[in-house]
């Protein structure tokens, strides 16, 4: 009796033990240099190229202008995983998601205090579009959202519940179908782009955690069509990748937010780097390496400058589409949601 | 002495001529099984960090966020082998010299991370120490960071390695016996004496091969330091952790060459001991 005590005590002590002194060896590290500063970012996975030549710039920026030597340290993620990470207490100071509603979900639990969507591109910070990525000259002969429901086909796009691309995706299949642009459904058919979504979904053979990972999976030569962001098919071709991508007649405009998260600033003391960081992120000179990096600027002028690499799509819809991302979470990828019943029937049948 | 605790493998029989063939095949058969499973996968990870040379390989793992990672590594595997040690050796006590009740139970709940997805186990203790977690506002009050840092780390990595020392050692104090111990007494030595002159020395081997298992397995785990951990950059980030975000990001090298690294780590470790036993026998 005596005995089991000692070891139940012994075992409390040195988890107490374990936990402090595991904290004061990592804030004492960030504050041993004097008037040194960590920013904390966490990202979804698709820029990371991107922000890999912006962070430097930044930092050089900073160093001139406050003398301060800034450091970072990046997480990428899911958009959905790294927003529930945020919420679950891992304390990005400033937060780069995929999709508005990952944003909102931080908001909602309270460490976001600022109206973050007050900036000339309502807190988006790049642009992008869903497209098709194919084989080296297109062996399954894929031109457009229609030809994806053909059977014997294996198409990659990842699961929805933590990557926002996939969200993309989905909207940008369904939408397409929904305004006309798929030849067996009629437009405003509802039932129809719903058939359409799974027999487009019996096809997908590989569900990754977020986007990057699903095209590393294509790399490896997995499936013949993969469904995501053109600057992914842009960088992976930046890379050496000899995959081609067809952009859609009809396709939906992605829109990536970026915000400052306040409860962590505020923890930190960091909240003056993290909007100069955020600021820098919009002006032109940054926009144009988002650009380098196969992302549509949300900058007019930078858009104009760089159109050629990027063509017009011919029928481009937004999230508006479906209401905007308050509508379209419940009503995709909700419990009831259309997605989530669509894959379920097919799990069921199979 | 070691005679109770080392197995004995069966003299081998000579096989008679005509069964010379199916013998072969036997053997063939296993060489090919092994050589499927492991020694093909092996290959090929060799092949691919070698691909650009070596000094690609010295290149690629001298960055500075793959030292620190690799560190990151290497600390929380020693910490969680001499928590377990200690640990370990009270649980092993309690559970073959000592009768209470709930004693069954104990023993089966060694065994849950055998069974539970490393995934979950990060789930669990982000329920736990999460910011909307059970003990969140114990951890508020005191400012101690369990999730996205280290103690979260360790604390997983733990839950995952428990089994190891526990089942190595069982086996071994179970088959020595009380005898000796009891001698031990009956010549006026102490509680500790007994235990550190008599108890310990027999389960030694246990030990060693307790703290291989538990260290190689604290070198791989992925999922739970990864859901516990998030993975960030030069902070968060163990080997195995690295390997990962490098193959995101297209550093084939520095991916295949990190894990040839940690594999190697993990083989010479099962490799060193079996010679290390071999050479004191």
């Amino acid at each position: 009796m005596k005995n089991r005590f000692i070891v139940i005590l012994l075992t409390l002590i040195i988890s107490v033990v374990l936990a402090g002194c595991g904290q004061p060896a990592e804030t004492g590290s960030t504050e041993s240099v004097q008037g040194a500063k960590t920013l904390i970012l966490g990202a979804y996975t698709t820029p990371r190229e991107a922000y890999g030549k912006l962070i430097p710039i930044f930092q050089t920026r900073w160093q001139q202008k406050t003398g301060q030597e800034i450091t970072f340290e990046e997480s990428y993620l899911g958009s959905g995983a790294q927003s529930r990470a945020i919420v679950e207490g891992f304390e990005a100071d400033v937060t780069a998601l995929s999709l508005e509603a990952d944003v909102i979900r931080i908001k909602d639990a309270g460490l976001i205090t600022h109206d973050w969507q007050a900036t000339p591109t309502k807190g988006m910070v790049s642009n992008s579009i869903v497209v098709l990525g194919v084989r080296e000259g297109n062996p399954k002969n894929i031109h457009d959202w229609a030809d994806l429901a053909q059977p014997d086909l294996e198409i990659l796009t990842p699961n929805p519940k933590t990557s926002g691309g996939a969200q993309w995706n989905i909207l940008a299949l369904y939408g397409a179908a929904r305004r006309g642009f798929v030849d067996s459904v009629p437009a405003h058919d509802e039932a129809a782009a719903q058939a359409f979504l799974s027999a487009v979904l019996n096809n997908v053979t590989v569900m990754d955690k977020g986007a990057r990972e699903s095209i590393i999976t294509f790399e490896k030569g997995i499936g013949d069509v993969i469904i995501t962001y053109e600057n992914e098919m842009m960088v992976g071709q930046q890379n050496g990748q000899k995959y081609e991508y067809i952009i859609p007649r009809s396709t939906i405009l992605i829109e990536n937010p970026v915000a400052v998260v306040d409860a962590s600033v505020d923890k930190h003391g960091t909240r003056e780097a993290a909007e100069a960081f955020v600021d820098f992120l919009m002006t032109p000179e940054a926009q144009e390496i988002f650009a380098e990096f196969g992302l549509r600027s949300v900058d007019p002028a930078v858009a104009q400058a760089t159109a050629e690499h990027y063509p017009p799509v011919e029928d481009l819809f937004t999230i508006e589409e479906f209401g905007g991302w308050s509508q379209a979470t419940p009503t995709f990828f909700g419990d009831e949601g259309i997605f989530t019943r669509t894959i379920s029937q097919l799990q069921r049948r199979s | 002495m070691m005679n109770s605790t080392k197995m004995r493998w069966p003299a081998v029989q000579p096989a008679p001529a005509a069964g010379m063939w199916r013998r072969q095949l036997l053997i063939g058969l296993v060489f090919g099984y092994v050589g499927v499973l492991i020694i093909a996968p092996l290959a090929a990870l060799i092949s691919g960090a070698f691909s650009e040379g070596l000094g690609a390989i010295i290149y690629a793992l001298s960055q500075p966020d793959v030292l620190a990672a690799f560190w990151q590594t290497l600390f929380i595997a020693v910490i969680v082998v001499v928590l377990h040690t200690v640990f370990g050796t009270m649980m092993v006590w309690v559970l073959v010299r000592d009768h209470f009740p709930g004693q069954r139970l104990l023993n089966a709940l060694v065994d849950m991370p055998f069974a539970v997805s490393a995934v979950v186990v990060g789930y669990m203790l982000l329920l736990l120490f999460g910011r909307n977690g059970v003990l969140a506002p114990l951890l508020a009050m005191f400012d101690i960071k369990v999730a996205f840092a280290l103690p979260g780390m360790i604390l997983a990595t733990l839950f995952v390695t428990l089994p190891f020392m526990v089942r190595e050692l069982i086996p071994v104090l179970k088959s020595f016996g009380i005898q000796q111990e009891q001698a031990a007494a009956t010549l006026g030595a102490s509680g500790w004496q007994t235990f550190w002159l008599v108890t310990f020395p027999a389960l030694r081997w246990g030990f060693v091969y307790g703290i291989i298992l538990t260290f190689a397995r604290a070198l791989g785990e992925f999922g739970a330091v990864l859901v516990i951990g998030g993975g960030i950059q030069g902070r968060t980030e163990t080997a195995t952790l690295y390997i990962f975000r490098a193959l995101d990001e297209r550093m084939y090298v520095g991916a295949y060459s990190a894990a040839l690294v940690l594999g190697l780590l993990s083989l010479s470790l099962v490799l060193g001991t079996e010679l290390f036993r071999r050479w004191r026998e």
